[in-house]
């Protein structure tokens, strides 16, 4: 392991090396026991982590106390928790479970579809054809004298 | 949309798909409230029982006040938070679906999306806000250093975005999984880690000097 991906790691799962993944955990012990950059880096993220642990202090007993009473008048005041959904679609929700292999048919269709209506909009107006026009076929039809 | 909607939805299952727990058929009664488990309790709770959801909310309170705390930096706003959180959760008591996770993940959720939300809306924090700490150290120099070293930490945390707040409040002071933790902020784990990241980089450059 490379030092910057131990950086890494450090900044990622912290310092404690029970968080760290197990695919990298071995790696980075290995680097951890050999490399006195790894052991500063690793100090400096223990530092850190002990500074978080002290700048959050848990409430008081006098606030805890307080924040229990009053979620107690509010939930004594509060009504009966409100009952479960009935599941969304109703009896459509099998039907819903053996289509949705399907749905990116479905959504090929539509981008086609869609596809196919953009280009017909886009596409210039046919031009009338002069020789297909009734007059031309009528004096093709006119039998010569 | 406010972020708080995000943490009842992700933890609702259909009732149709729900597992209903035999601890509801417990007569209220019989039911040993402070021996039961958390899900035991809010199942209580879901079917009325006040007394349980007392007994969860005692449970858990202080680590609501503290993830409120993390995250909005205000210890009035962290009661808030723990209060709006489990006001929330008995009102929702009867969605939660325990195969999705455990109580105590869904509130920290509850929790962190409601502070995440009054932590977007409030102003800065001023530096006299902080919250204070107990000093333990018994030398007068150590105790400035240590001073010295928690307001760097307050003003340093101040500077990040609510959301890497709220990964450091569920991954470290909690010491949630990244799954779980992800789980409970509406985000990848992935994208956690890299909040993580960007957060305990900020930390460390801002107080470089002292962790030294």
């Amino acid at each position: 392991m490379r030092i910057e991906t131990f950086a890494r790691l450090l900044d990622t799962h912290g310092a404690d090396p029970v968080c760290w993944p197990p695919a990298s955990a071995a790696a980075a012990r290995a680097l951890l026991a050999s490399s006195e950059e790894a052991r500063a880096l690793h100090r400096r993220a223990l530092a850190l982590a002990s500074a978080l642990d002290e700048s959050l202090p848990g409430p008081d007993a006098e606030t805890l106390a307080r924040m229990r009473a009053r979620l107690a008048r509010a939930v004594a005041a509060a009504p009966l928790p409100e009952p479960p959904r009935a599941a969304p679609g109703g009896w459509l929700r099998p039907c819903a479970g053996w289509l949705r292999p399907l749905w990116p048919a479905g959504c090929g269709a539509l981008v086609t579809l869609a596809l196919c209506l953009l280009w017909l909009n886009l596409a210039p107006a046919p031009t009338a054809q002069p020789w297909l026009g009734a007059p031309p076929l009528l004096a093709m039809l006119e039998l010569p004298e | 949309m406010p972020h708080a909607l995000f943490s009842i939805a992700g933890w609702e299952a259909p009732i149709t798909e729900r597992s209903s727990p035999e601890a509801v058929s417990v007569p209220p009664m019989a039911r040993d409230r402070a021996a039961a488990e958390d899900a035991a309790l809010l199942a209580w709770a879901a079917a009325g029982d006040r007394l349980a959801f007392d007994q969860l909310a005692t449970r858990h309170l202080p680590a609501l006040y503290r993830i409120g705390l993390r995250i909005t930096g205000s210890g009035a706003e962290a009661e808030e938070v723990a209060q709006e959180a489990l006001l929330r959760a008995w009102r929702h008591a009867a969605r939660f679906d325990p195969a999705r996770g455990k109580v105590g993940t869904w509130l920290c959720s509850i929790a962190s999306h409601a502070a995440i939300d009054r932590a977007r809306r409030a102003a800065p924090l001023p530096l006299e806000a902080a919250p204070e700490t107990a000093d333990p150290a018994p030398d007068p120099e150590a105790a400035l250093a240590a001073r010295q070293r928690q307001a760097l930490l307050d003003a340093a945390l101040r500077e990040l975005p609510p959301r890497q707040r709220a990964a450091l409040a569920l991954a470290h002071d909690q010491g949630l999984s990244g799954a779980d933790a992800a789980a409970a902020l509406s985000i990848s784990t992935r994208a956690l880690e890299g909040l993580l990241r960007r957060a305990r980089g900020l930390l460390a450059s801002r107080l470089r000097g002292i962790l030294d």
